[in-house]
């Protein structure tokens, strides 16, 4: 699953930028004030006991104590009855835990929670609004675009953040942007039907 | 008056036709809960530990360093060295990932720490992963009686007068591989007990089947045990026959530590530990006549399901043969017994059988679909290959198919293959079923069924409401708890055919007291009365009814109750089905891509025709998935699996899915047949045959990897600059 994007919040430096604005002659130095401002603002070393931790998820605040060593997906699933997004093979492989971080799709068993505070995560449990389906939804729905269902929340939300980024995508844009999800039941062919049926349709 | 004519409608409404999903909506919004998603008020969680070793002796197992770590409940040891029942070989472990000790902890996180922390000592043994050491016998011996159990050699007819009088005879080895079920939601269960009564949610193929298990296993009676399984994420066969070890672990660690305890696997103790489908060979010296008939096969064939299990297939597979014999051996390694895996040993037959086809069809200068049509056993409602075929051609563009070897210049090679198939799929009882009519109008159909998902749920509705004359939307199913009664396991494509004739005659039951109730109404026979468009009426006299609403207010405050079961005649049994498939194959990188799979199949009568139709997608990427990436690799000094996860053992993404074309056909007459194996079944051999017509080359063994298909034609060339 490719997230090549910039990323939208936070610092945006990269080493090259860096660099070049601030240009060799100035660079021990720049290098030496931000060390001394990391020694005194830095984050502060956590763990391995459990530690605070804040997520925003589908819009609302959580507030959790939890080891620094405990996922995103796992975070969510044992400790915030969000269980709609799944654990299919815990290395970032099958895509069943894929959520949204500040619109790029993460396989979030392979992202930490603590690394995530202060972004914007969506998972499947957030699309639907009350009883509306969200399009992407409906479409599965529709074309049956699932049988078990256990990695269908991935593909749901992966199909989303694929649809936010290419509101008009080409059947090779769609084949990429879920190359990242497997579905064991062989749903694939419908899966393609269902997101190419959003398209162009109004997203939320 | 009962009625007690339950045959199925002439002209249907709603079976057959394209009905959404009923559970979709909680499927794609994340509320469904599957086994994995239960929580339970003080839950633990569990977790096994398993033998590093192929094979080995466990001496000692220490579980108090666990015991004292933080959050530990419970720790158990499975396989105690120190009391063993009988003889001193309960202490073995016979393949990596033998289950050895197990605990329970507040957290995963602490119960992976925790089964760390558990010391246990291994006497290492001589190991044999190798199938060709077992065979030779070069491999030590580690099975009781022998690493090899032949089976009794099967004869038919005259093999010496079959080959006199074969034109031509071929020898040639053909093999598939072992792969694993690789269910996206592992095995797994949630343990709850109160004094000595067990509820269990288990990621289970039978409910009841657990049942069973886990009260036999536990010396509890059966009716202690309730089982919960709402939604599952998949079983091909791996969750169908035993709750397994795991489920029984999660039992004990719950009663030890006197909390529910949820255990489910991780990716790689399901690669190890939970089934797979074996291998299969078959070594064959065949013979065809002139005129394109086969005349004799001797076949030696052999498998490996595992430690001490069978690896039997069909060999030769459909095709007649009247002349034949078989030797087959059984090869035990020190690997996770095999479970049964969609369609077992058809998609091996298949391959073996299919290849060998049109190597035979080549010798006589025969097109593959008119060789296939020349060796078939006669139509028949459940053997209708020889129309299948000719009309997948016609569709498929068959007639453009060149000769075996694309001679066009460019290193991308085009090629078509076709492949048939069978499987049984019939019903069995007793499968009760259990409508009620409630005065609101509601309808609830209940029985102890489970859908994998495959559909049974849309099938329970789909059929209850073509019966009442309504929309599936309109009925509750109940299923997936042992409390709503016993239901067989869904396993060999049974579900639908043992369950759909109970909801019928339930259902059917039901309407007959319901037009009885409203008949006095209407001032007319209930005889006269059928159910249509959601109304009880007088047949074709819509003014002389009620809608379903006010009929159903005749019914009192008493819900209308009716039983059915399953009974001869609604169900029958075996499908037939065609497949063509074709690939690109680029000789210089040996990359193969599916481009095109057309499915011709039969299910008896079609229920739903959406959820039946994506049996089908399924079954041809499952199989295409055996074909090109599948493969459980033992490392042969080791005895330990190289890929025990889902980034290198492959399975199909988006972009490997071919355009697929589903011609399913209706044979309503024949009542219900399963459709969830046979789609799965000759797929491979279809698309190995493609490759083989494109690059002119046979690829005799699966997966038909790069380096395989390379190294098929650098054999090719090395033999032809031989000759040269």
């Amino acid at each position: 699953m490719a997230t090549n994007d910039k990323p939208t919040t936070g610092m945006n430096v990269n080493r090259r930028n860096f660099l070049k604005s601030a240009g060799v002659a100035g660079l021990a130095e720049t290098i030496v004030t931000h060390g001394d401002a990391a020694a005194q603002t830095g984050p502060t070393p956590v763990g391995p006991g459990e530690t605070p931790v804040r997520l925003n998820v589908n819009g609302k605040n959580i507030d959790l104590m939890i080891e620094p060593r405990v996922t995103l997906l796992d975070a969510l699933r044992t400790r915030a009855n969000l269980t709609g997004n799944k654990r299919g093979c815990d290395r970032g492989a099958c895509g069943a835990c894929t959520m949204l971080v500040d619109g790029h799709t993460v396989y979030s068993c392979s992202t930490l929670a603590i690394e995530v505070q202060g972004k914007q995560i969506r998972t499947v449990d957030g699309l639907a609004n009350g009883s509306e389906l969200h399009p992407v939804q409906q479409a599965f729905c529709d074309k049956d675009a699932l049988m078990c269902g256990f990695c269908t929340p991935g593909f749901i939300v992966a199909s989303v953040g694929l649809l936010e980024k290419h509101p008009n995508p080409t059947p090779e844009q769609i084949k990429k942007g879920l190359d990242g999800n497997i579905c064991r039941c062989g749903t694939f062919a419908r899966i393609f039907e269902a997101v190419s049926s959003v398209k162009g349709a109004p997203r939320g | 008056m009962a009625n007690e004519d339950f045959s199925w409608p002439a002209s249907p409404s709603v079976l057959g036709t394209r009905v959404k999903r009923l559970d979709g909506p909680d499927k794609v919004t994340g509320r469904a809960k599957y086994t994995f998603d239960i929580a339970r008020p003080g839950m633990l969680y569990g977790r096994i530990v398993r033998s590093p070793y192929p094979h080995a002796r466990v001496v000692s197992v220490d579980i108090s360093p666990a015991q004292k770590m933080p959050g530990v409940k419970a720790a158990l040891v499975w396989r105690d060295p120190a009391n063993l029942q009988g003889n001193s070989q309960d202490a073995r472990v016979m393949f990596q990932g033998d289950e050895v000790a197990a605990v329970a902890a507040d957290t995963e996180e602490h119960a992976i720490d925790a089964a760390r922390a558990i010391k246990v000592q291994y006497e290492v043994l001589p190991h044999v992963t190798v199938v060709e050491k077992a065979l030779s016998g070069s491999a030590p011996e580690v099975f009781t009686g022998g690493n090899v159990r032949p089976a009794q050699p099967q004869k038919n007819g005259d093999l010496e007068a079959g080959f006199q009088a074969a034109a031509h005879t071929i020898e040639a080895t053909y093999s598939t591989q072992v792969i694993t079920h690789t269910c996206l939601e592992s095995h797994g269960t949630v343990c709850e007990w109160n004094g000595d009564k067990l509820t269990a949610w288990i990621s289970t193929q039978g409910i009841n089947g657990a049942r069973e298990n886990f009260a036999k296993a536990l010396s509890i009676p059966q009716a202690n045990v309730r089982v919960i399984c709402q939604y599952m994420g998949g079983g091909f066969g791996s969750k169908a026959l035993s709750v397994g070890a795991e489920g029984l672990i999660c039992a004990k660690l719950a009663k030890a530590a006197n909390a529910p305890v949820k255990l489910m696997l991780d990716r790689k103790e399901e690669h190890l530990a939970t089934g797979n489908r074996p291998s299969a060979a078959s070594k064959v010296k065949v013979g065809v006549s002139a005129d394109g008939l086969i005349t004799a096969i001797d076949a030696e064939t052999w498998g490996t399901g595992g430690a001490g299990a069978t690896a039997g297939f069909p060999m030769p597979y459909i095709y007649q043969i009247p002349n034949r014999q078989r030797t087959h051996k059984d090869v035990f390694i020190n690997a996770a017994q095999q479970r049964p895996m969609r369609a077992p040993g058809h998609p091996q037959g298949s391959f073996n059988t299919e290849i060998m086809m049109d190597e035979l069809a080549d010798k006589v200068n025969m097109d593959p679909v008119e060789f296939r049509i020349k060796n078939l056993p006669p139509e028949a409602p459940n053997a209708m290959w020889r129309s299948y075929l000719r009309e997948g051609a016609a569709e498929f563009g068959w007639s453009r198919r060149h000769p075996t070897g694309d001679r066009t210049s460019s290193p991308i090679k085009t090629g078509m293959g076709v492949s048939i198939n069978t499987w049984g799929g019939g019903g069995r009882g007793p499968a009760p079923a259990h409508c009620e009519i409630a005065s609101d109008g509601g309808v609830v159909m209940r029985l102890g069924t489970q859908d994998l998902g495959t559909g049974t749920r849309t099938l329970v509705a789909v059929v209850t409401a073509d019966s009442l004359g309504l929309q599936p939307n309109q009925v509750r199913p109940e299923i997936g708890d042992t409390l709503y009664g016993v239901s067989p396991t869904s396993g060999g494509s049974t579900t639908a055919a043992s369950i759909s004739p109970g909801i019928r005659v339930a259902a059917v039951k039901a309407l007959d007291t319901l037009k009885e109730k409203v008949a006095p109404a209407l001032g007319v026979d209930p005889a006269s009365l059928v159910a249509q468009g959601g109304r009880i009426q007088v047949k074709d006299d819509p003014a002389k009814g009620l809608s379903w609403a006010d009929a159903c207010k005749h019914i009192g405050p008493q819900p209308i109750v009716a039983d059915g079961d399953w009974r001869p005649g609604l169900s029958s049994n075996t499908t037939s089905g065609a497949q063509f498939a074709e690939v690109t194959v680029d000789v210089e990188t040996g990359i193969v891509k599916v481009t095109r799979v057309l499915v011709v199949q039969d299910c008896g009568l079609v229920v739903s025709r959406l959820t039946a139709e994506s049996q089908c997608y399924g079954g041809v990427i499952g199989s295409l998935n055996f074909a090109l990436f599948e493969d459980r690799i033992l490392d042969r000094n080791t005895g330990q699996m190289v890929n025990p996860n889902m980034e290198w053992y492959l399975l199909a993404g988006m972009s490997d899915i071919p355009r697929i074309d589903v011609r399913l056909k209706n044979q309503p007459e024949r009542g219900v047949v399963g459709i969830g194996e046979p789609p799965t079944v000759s797929t491979a051999a279809a698309i190995a045959l493609a490759v083989r017509n494109a690059i002119g080359v046979t690829v005799r063994s699966l997966p038909l990897t790069p380096a395989r298909v390379l190294a098929t034609l650098a054999e090719q060339k090395a033999v032809g600059q031989q000759k040269a």
